[in-house]
């Protein structure tokens, strides 16, 4: 009945910057585990200011017992990991104050954290933010859309989603 | 269905390298696999669920499979933990 839907155009979702901050490639983040994309494919972001806001339209589905990482599953399915800094689990929650719940909904812009990142860059390996897709099978494409400079809310990621 | 405890013993946790190595591992079986601590279930096979798990060195878990090759996904992966995830002791 509904066969019509299946020859729609080719979804696409837009991931926008949760923070103020300079674009980097996630091959030059200070990582192998994230420069070598073990954890998936992204981007990341140096960041600036104090806010974390939602890159997309959707769910938290996890905030990380150490507040230094949280994922959010977007109404398509695609799963967004943000890991805020670099070795940043050594500091056990310190620098991180958290604004949601897992099983929240949430809107793009919508506050997520806080981030001390005077403490972090002091205290941790780098404040360097990678900006990952954890569930790449739902992704056929991903393009980056802007590099250096970057403001909150603008578009850094157009994702073309795998048609299954 | 097949479980076993183990011991974790990577110095900084279940982090991102180990994490991604434990479900890459757990993705080529096609049990259902997942890791309980402290009673919570945690998907074996999604990384973003294992990262969020949060175990620590030192810390115990279950591994859990259930299907056709439940007995092998839980040993390859007792291996996987048992073995430190082949990490080098003076890795930085």
């Amino acid at each position: 009945m509904f066969n019509f839907l299946k020859h729609t155009t080719t979804k696409k979702l837009w991931i926008k910057a949760p923070f103020d901050g300079q674009i980097i490639q996630l091959e030059q983040v200070p990582d192998k585990v994230f420069a070598q994309k073990m954890v998936g494919d992204g981007i990341a972001i140096n960041p600036r200011g104090e806010w974390v806001t939602s890159p997309v339209e959707g769910k938290i589905v996890q905030i990380f017992p150490t507040c230094h990482a949280l994922g959010i599953k977007t109404n398509e399915g695609i799963e967004v990991l943000i890991h805020l800094g670099i070795e940043t689990v050594k500091l056990k929650g310190k620098g991180f104050m958290p604004l949601v719940e897992k099983g929240q909904a949430v809107c793009v812009g919508d506050r997520l954290m806080r981030v001390d990142w005077d403490y972090i860059r002091e205290n941790a390996e780098s404040t360097i933010s990678p900006i990952i897709i954890t569930n790449g099978s739902k992704v056929r494409k991903m393009q980056v859309l802007q590099y250096g400079a970057i403001t909150a809310g603008q578009d850094i990621l157009m994702i073309t989603l795998s048609n299954d | 269905m097949q479980k076993i405890e183990v011991v974790l013993k990577n110095e900084a946790g279940l982090h991102a390298r180990p994490a991604s190595q434990f479900v890459r591992e757990a993705n080529r079986y096609k049990s259902e696999i997942h890791i309980l601590k402290d009673d919570i279930r945690y998907n074996a096979k999604s990384i973003m669920s294992i990262l969020s798990s949060g175990v620590e060195e030192g810390s115990k878990f279950i591994i859990q499979a259930e299907g056709e090759d439940e007995k092998e996904a839980v040993k390859a992966l007792q291996a996987l933990v048992d073995n430190n995830f082949g990490e080098q002791e003076n890795e930085t």
